[in-house]
């Protein structure tokens, strides 16, 4: 049993996939939101794989950075939308 | 990559996946959470099973800490204006768009290299972060802080009269 780039990704497709899947799906707002973070970690998923079976010149770490800044920038924009969304009865 | 990281890989890439499709089809904020935070950890295993140790431990307080919002009991519900059609619409899209990407992972010619780095590598991912992406490691910052300040904001904004004078005394 071994791991390859080509497994890699298709986990990554899944997980992006399925992002969209719950960002188009969801009927409460704040619920779709939640995708983003999904969509986020399948694209991370793909850059650490990259960073660890394909970076063969530049930073061999680039992809863990990368991943790294897209978990903060999910985290973000799913306090932001909390917060736009705002708290229950005061509309 | 030995059998006991392949294993752990794969593992962790179920435990994402089932995540996923839990929280797609669960409608209760706790649940939600919950879904959120499998995701979060399978997605903190697929790191540590491509010697990303510092990634999956950024990975997993991020994730927990969108689980810990998006479980708040006292957030809005608020309904998408989007009508059924166009969410199944939506909702197909993913489906192409999961068809698109596995095609392209499945006949990628992609170049194999020998991976020199170490299972953490922190030292190597914040020289990256702090010397050579200064940059973008600010942006992300200005972000963090732009989102904070605005959710606080907004969420403040919106507190009924009242309850804002009586938080006060």
């Amino acid at each position: 049993m071994s791991v390859t780039l080509v497994a890699v990704l298709f986990v990554a497709a899944g997980l992006t996939a399925l992002g969209a899947f719950i960002a188009a799906w969801k009927r409460d707002l704040t619920g779709a939101l939640t995708g983003i973070p999904v969509m986020f970690a399948g694209a991370g998923v793909a850059f650490v794989g990259v960073a660890r079976f394909g970076a063969s010149s530049g930073a061999p770490l680039l992809g863990q950075e990368m991943a790294v800044l897209l978990a903060i920038a999910a985290l973000s924009a799913v306090g932001l939308g909390i917060g736009l969304a705002g708290p229950e009865g005061s509309r | 990559m030995d059998s006991l990281h392949a294993i752990g890989f794969y593992v962790s890439a179920a435990l994402a996946g089932a995540g996923g499709l839990f929280l797609a089809f669960t409608d209760s904020r706790q649940r939600r959470a919950v879904a959120l935070g499998l995701v979060g950890l399978g997605v903190a295993g697929i790191d540590l099973a491509l010697s990303a140790g510092f990634t999956a431990l950024v990975v997993l307080i991020c994730y927990a800490g969108c689980a810990l919002l998006a479980m708040r009991p006292d957030h809005r519900f608020l309904e998408q204006a989007a009508s059924g059609p166009w969410r199944q619409a939506g909702a197909v899209g993913a489906a192409l768009l999961l068809a698109v990407l596995a095609y392209a992972a499945f006949r990628g010619n992609f170049a194999h290299a020998t991976f020199n780095g170490g299972p953490f590598g922190s030292v190597a991912v914040g020289r990256l972060l702090f010397a050579h992406d200064a940059l973008a490691t600010e942006a992300v910052g200005g972000l963090v802080l732009a989102s904070l300040v605005g959710a606080a904001g907004a969420w403040r904004r919106e507190r009924p009269r009242d309850e804002r004078g009586e938080g006060r005394r």
